[in-house]
């Protein structure tokens, strides 16, 4: 007789999870490695991630079973238990995140809001045009769009401007930084974890698959 | 009893539903965020006339309509979790039943799992293999299973226990 599957981590994340999951990883890997920042796309992209980050942090209030923030809330105690575990080579089931997974979550949830806000203190245009011309096909937003265009609207203040944007952008680079050590660093825990509790935990965010095999 | 077979494609139904309420979440949030931030550009430039008006209309119509698209997402993933509920509990009700029927015939435990292995179909050459033993000493705890449970053969030790299921799934010969 096959054991009953009640255990909600068996199942899986829920669909939302999964794509906001993907959407921003995608994001930060195309944000972070590949589009250069200050170009058209790069802010798309951010914007994107942005509404994703968000849908998210609504469905761990409103949503359902382990991705509400309840099912896993931040606990030092918890943590240090499972760090304990982790050195000992023990395996535990969690219905939800990990402790160590939860801690990665919240902080990877707090940067990446840090990411985007300052993005858009810096560029609070989502649809920025090269100079206020027509975009001259697809290619153009690859390119860096003028910053000049801007400072119409803020003339007599652009040294300051610039010291304040300076700043956002350090802030900005620094936390993207991090996210992207982060983000390997949370690849490697979940390797960590399948490994000891033999279950492939990178399907049960796939799309498309319901249960462990 | 719930139907589990009717259950088991309401939850695939439902389950394909959410896949489908996440991808307009997202597809809405998205679009929210950059309608806004189009629009929170307007506010301080033009102040409030007919078109910032209404795009703070189409902005709060946007929010509203993410929010109960997450209310039915809700609403879909409660459902699909209470049919696997409802699944697991079909078949782990059907393990109970096996167990205390193997208990009252007074099965011993080796008789116990030929019969789970013959129930579940397995020949007798498998489920000697499985258990390590000779085919024979398997008929004969078969035989022991049989005489038991008061069923001449295979077919009608099986038959018992097919005759639980359909009486809880009020199916009938007739019907």
């Amino acid at each position: 007789m096959t054991p009953p599957t009640g255990n909600a981590g068996r199942r899986g994340w829920d669909p939302l999870v999964r794509l906001t999951h993907w959407g921003i990883a995608l994001a930060v890997l195309l944000n972070g490695l590949l589009l250069e920042e200050g170009k058209t796309f790069h802010v798309w992209v951010g914007y994107a991630a942005f509404g994703l980050l968000l849908l998210r942090l609504l469905w761990g209030l409103v949503g359902t079973g382990n991705a509400r923030f309840s099912s896993f809330p931040p606990s030092l105690s918890a943590a240090r238990a499972h760090l304990r575990d982790l050195l000992e080579w023990r395996h535990r089931d969690y219905p939800s995140h990990t402790p160590l997974g939860a801690w990665m979550a919240y902080t990877l949830w707090a940067l990446l809001l840090v990411v985007a806000l300052t993005g858009v203190a810096m560029e609070n245009d989502p649809f920025p045009q090269n100079g206020g011309e027509e975009p001259a096909g697809w290619a153009s937003y690859f390119s860096e769009h003028d910053e000049e265009e801007e400072d119409e609207h803020g003339e007599g203040r652009n040294g300051e401007h610039d010291d304040e944007e300076g700043l956002l952008g350090e802030v900005h680079e620094t936390a993207a930084n991090l996210i992207l050590i982060l983000a390997a660093l949370h690849v490697a825990g979940v390797g960590v974890e399948s490994r000891l509790s033999g279950v492939n935990l990178v399907r049960r965010m796939l799309p498309g698959t319901n249960r462990d095999a | 009893m719930p139907d589990p077979d009717q259950t088991d494609t309401m939850a695939r139904r439902d389950r394909r539903r959410a896949t489908f309420l996440a991808l307009t979440l997202a597809l809405q949030t998205v679009a929210c965020v950059f309608f806004i931030a189009d629009a929170a550009r307007d506010f301080p430039k033009i102040g409030t006339d007919l078109h910032t008006t209404f795009e703070a209309l189409v902005a709060v119509a946007l929010i509203v309509g993410t929010g109960f698209g997450a209310l039915e997402m809700r609403r879909t993933l409660s459902r699909v979790q209470q049919a696997e509920e409802a699944l697991s509990l079909a078949s782990g009700a059907f393990d109970k039943v096996v167990r205390r029927r193997f208990a009252e015939w007074g099965l011993t435990p080796s008789e116990a799992e030929v019969a789970l292995f013959a129930l579940k179909g397995l020949e007798v050459a498998e489920i000697a293999r499985l258990r390590g033993t000779a085919p024979g000493t398997v008929r004969a705890q078969l035989t022991q299973v049989y005489t038991k449970s008061g069923s001449a053969n295979r077919a009608q030790f099986i038959s018992l226990f097919i005759e639980e299921l359909m009486a809880h799934s009020g199916l009938a010969p007739a019907a």
